[in-house]
């Protein structure tokens, strides 16, 4: 792609979710979404594959139907209460607006277009449309959780849960399965909303950070399928070694990070008095334990046999852009368990 | 106890950075002298909890198990010598760091003042364990044994999670030495599944009879040092858990704990038989550590001092000799590439001193008297006896059966014609006869001074 039109599109993409996040009017935070959805489009066609045109398409006609929807109680909330700030939201506006939210997300069960859409993508655009677009959304969710539904919330959230542990399951495109993760991960979140809005940030940022180091791997070895993952010991022995904990990580095992969000989640759930609830999210989570734990073993725990007689492949090339990201990333995905005193603190 | 945690974790340079000639002598040394060092945990005059810092400490309960896994880990070192003998250098460096998390993690756990941090580090020891078993097992089922391992346990600890966070959020305070104070919780009918979900975890890490198909699959597959270390400690985490959560919980009521109490002995009984016609020689050791584990589980579930004695000292005696009897499983499995317990016979005519190791290890197993297993088990049976005169047939039985099944082990694989195929096998090593002397000497010690493995109340 021509740089300019690159520079263009990702500055776009960067001022939309800022001015959702800097917006305390419904039509400029509608406004913001827009824009980076439009900004990402293009990124996601750059190669004329048949399958990057399908999850464009279908990308563009999901998220321009939540963002209608968006506007749509925006409008109802703004002939109603007679204001178009942020805050305030009629009950008949505010369901309608967290099921769009949760459309432009992909939540169960408006989930269905996320694995489709991250196939398509190549690992970076990926990368940017399971993180950075999900910032808008999910900020827009916080800013307004006081008039959220919470059995909404509770119902999708779990839902979530349980449907993105369950795809996982027989994928073997390592994108669905990120598509999979990304799903469960949004259901904790949105549980998590309506009781402690700053835990849902928390757990935000670090499925932030698990899935850019996810991602950055991925992209290093070059794997979109498990069966891609079984020889890249032969490429980077010592990521591969790593990779387990942050796979392990996402699955939510201590002492890894992905430990502490599903922590802080399920004792405000029990503070709140419904352990029932955050029984079934913790085992629920055993689901996507499973596909993770299939990605480990195919990755680190067995050595598949090798047609090439050596053991390094000879003269593999990285792009050394990655390096330092994914270093830094990597350490906060794995071993931020024993920070958190300080993080409670904060 | 940062004097045994700071070498702890200084093990891992040394991993990393001593020379690939004399990575495993200086590994042994180290881990030994860290050992010893940690026998200094004994040394408690007012038996009350020593070391006491804000997150750590040590008590009569926790300090035999602290310093048993502090003494596998040289003993875990020693033995995979030759199982790793044709793995790269890193490899093995990568392997041997494996033992030490898995030694600091424990560790941790066992010393763990808040529940919370027991919690944490009592799932900290899955992956290292994981890694252990499905790394560097022999066959292709060792990842099936994998997904076995973790998702039982999972299965059964995210429950006690949420009930040691809805304990927390209701009296505001997870300390073990705070525990004996607080307000007993009496099992009304909406804190009945709270008691289970306590439960559960630790009866699924013992295991109990009827959660242990994890059990006989990881230790099949694991190698050498992942069955030992599963065998002696990792089975006594569970324990230990069940002995500190219980001091909540009393009293017990039946309807709660005589379904448990009623399946451990059953349990006895029903493993002890499934002994009786293995074949498979890991296998048979591993369902010989259920049914020694359901005795200990009995003996906490009744709640009495002598109880709770009896199935500490059962615990660490069983962690030596079980883990005996694997590292000799294991000498067989070296030189005959094979479990199976009928293509190993008459091993006494090749390997004569192995023997008398075999002999003692399974003596031990079966409890004879100058050893610390037949203490537990006593005080166990007589514990239950107490209870319940009626027991004595099912514990009886259970011990008559363990006789039967170990002397089965000895006669099969020491006894009677030596297959042909065998005449070719290579002689015993040095470091294998100190392997079973270095098992075997705490236990002659310790029957010694047996006081120190009484736990909470000598």
């Amino acid at each position: 792609m021509n740089p300019f039109a690159l520079a263009i599109l990702l500055i776009s993409m960067f001022i939309g979710t800022m001015v959702t996040l800097t917006s305390s009017h419904w039509l400029l935070a509608w406004l913001g979404l827009e824009i980076s959805t439009l900004a990402i489009i293009p990124l996601m066609i750059t190669d004329h594959h048949p399958r990057a045109t399908e999850a464009t398409t279908k990308y563009f006609l999901t998220q321009a139907t939540a963002a209608t929807l968006i506007l749509f109680s925006a409008l109802i909330n703004a002939w109603n209460t007679g204001m178009w700030e942020l805050k305030e939201l009629s009950p008949l506006s505010s369901n309608m607006l967290s099921l769009a939210l949760m459309m432009k997300m992909g939540l169960a069960p408006l989930h269905f277009w996320l694995p489709e859409v991250l196939q398509g993508l190549s690992l970076t655009t990926g990368l940017i449309l399971s993180t950075w677009q999900k910032i808008a959304p999910i900020a827009l969710m916080y800013m307004i959780f006081s008039s959220l539904n919470i059995q909404v919330l509770m119902i999708m959230g779990l839902l979530s849960i349980i449907v993105g542990g369950w795809i996982g399951l027989n994928q073997v495109h390592l994108r669905k399965v990120i598509a999979a993760s990304s799903i469960a991960h949004l259901g904790w979140m949105m549980i998590i909303l309506p009781f402690s809005p700053h835990i849902m940030m928390l757990t935000f940022l670090i499925y932030i950070l698990m899935t850019t180091a996810m991602f950055l791997s991925f992209k290093i070895f070059n794997a979109t399928q498990i069966k891609m993952l079984t020889i890249a010991w032969t490429k980077m022995p010592v990521l591969v070694a790593l990779m387990m904990f942050i796979l392990l990580s996402l699955g939510g095992l201590p002492p890894t990070t992905g430990f502490l969000p599903k922590w802080f989640i399920l004792q405000e759930l029990t503070l709140q008095h419904i352990p029932s609830i955050a029984t079934v999210m913790a085992i629920s989570s055993l689901l996507s334990l499973f596909f993770y734990l299939r990605l480990t073993y195919a990755l680190t725990l067995t050595y598949s046999p090798n047609t090439v007689n050596s053991t390094i492949m000879w003269r593999f090339k990285f792009n050394n852009m990655f390096y330092l990201p994914l270093m830094v990333v990597m350490v906060l995905a794995t071993f931020l368990l024993p920070l958190t005193p300080s993080l409670i603190s904060f | 106890m940062l004097k045994i945690l700071f070498p702890s974790i200084m093990l891992i340079p040394v991993t990393w950075f001593s020379p690939n000639k004399w990575l495993w002598t200086l590994l042994t040394m180290y881990s030994l002298m860290i050992s010893f060092w940690s026998l200094m945990w004994f040394f408690s005059p007012l038996n009350n909890p020593m070391f006491i810092n804000k997150y750590l400490y040590t008590d009569q309960l926790s300090t035999p198990l602290l310093i048993l896994t502090c003494w596998l880990t040289p003993l875990m070192i020693i033995a995979s010598q030759n199982h790793m003998i044709n793995m790269p250098i890193n490899q093995q460096r990568l392997y041997i760091l494996t033992f030490i998390m898995l030694q600091l993690s424990l560790i941790l756990a066992f010393s763990a003042m808040e529940l919370t941090l027991f919690y944490i580090m009592f799932e900290s020891t899955l992956i290292p364990t994981l890694i252990i078993i499905t790394r560097w097992g022999n066959q292709t089922e060792r990842l099936n044994a994998g997904i076995y391992f973790l998702f039982y346990t999972l299965m059964g600890s995210l429950p006690l999670l949420i009930a040691l966070l809805t304990l927390q959020a209701e009296s505001g305070s997870l300390m073990m030495t705070s525990m004996p104070f607080m307000t007993q919780i009496y099992p009304t009918q909406t804190n009945q599944i709270w008691w289970v979900a306590c439960f559960i975890a630790f009866l699924v890490k013992l295991p109990l009879y009827g959660f242990h198909l994890w059990l006989p699959k990881a230790h099949v597959e694991a190698p050498v040092a992942g069955s030992m270390i599963l065998a002696a400690i990792l089975l006594k985490l569970g324990g230990y858990g069940i002995m500190r959560i219980s001091i909540m919980m009393t009293p017990f009521t039946k309807d709660l704990v005589f379904p448990f109490l009623v399946i451990s002995l059953w349990g006895i009984i029903m493993t002890s038989s499934i002994c009786l016609r293995q074949a498979d020689l890991k296998s048979l050791i591993a369902y010989s550590s259920v049914s020694h584990m359901a005795l200990v589980i009995a003996a906490i579930i009744i709640q009495t001092p002598w109880g709770f004695t009896g199935a500490t000292i059962l615990m660490i005696a069983h962690g030596l000799s079980s883990s005996m009897l694997f590292c000799l499983a294991n000498t067989n499995y070296e030189r005959t590439h094979s479990r199976t317990m009928l293509l190993a016979r008459g091993m006494q005519t090749i390997l004569p001193l192995m023997a008398t190791w075999w002999l003692l290890a399974n003596l031990m197993n079966m409890a004879l008297p100058p050893s610390p297993n037949l203490m537990g088990e006593l005080t166990i049976i007589t514990t239950l006896f107490n209870w319940s005169n009626i027991t004595i047939i099912l514990t009886g039985l259970g011990v008559i059966i363990t006789a039967l099944y170990s002397l089965y082990i000895f006669l099969t694989t020491q006894q009677g014609k030596m297959p042909e195929h065998l005449t070719a096998i290579y002689p015993t090593f040095t470091r294998e006869h100190l392997l079973m002397n270095l098992h075997i000497i705490p236990m002659c010690l310790l029957i010694c001074k047996p006081s120190l493995i009484w736990g909470m109340f000598t």
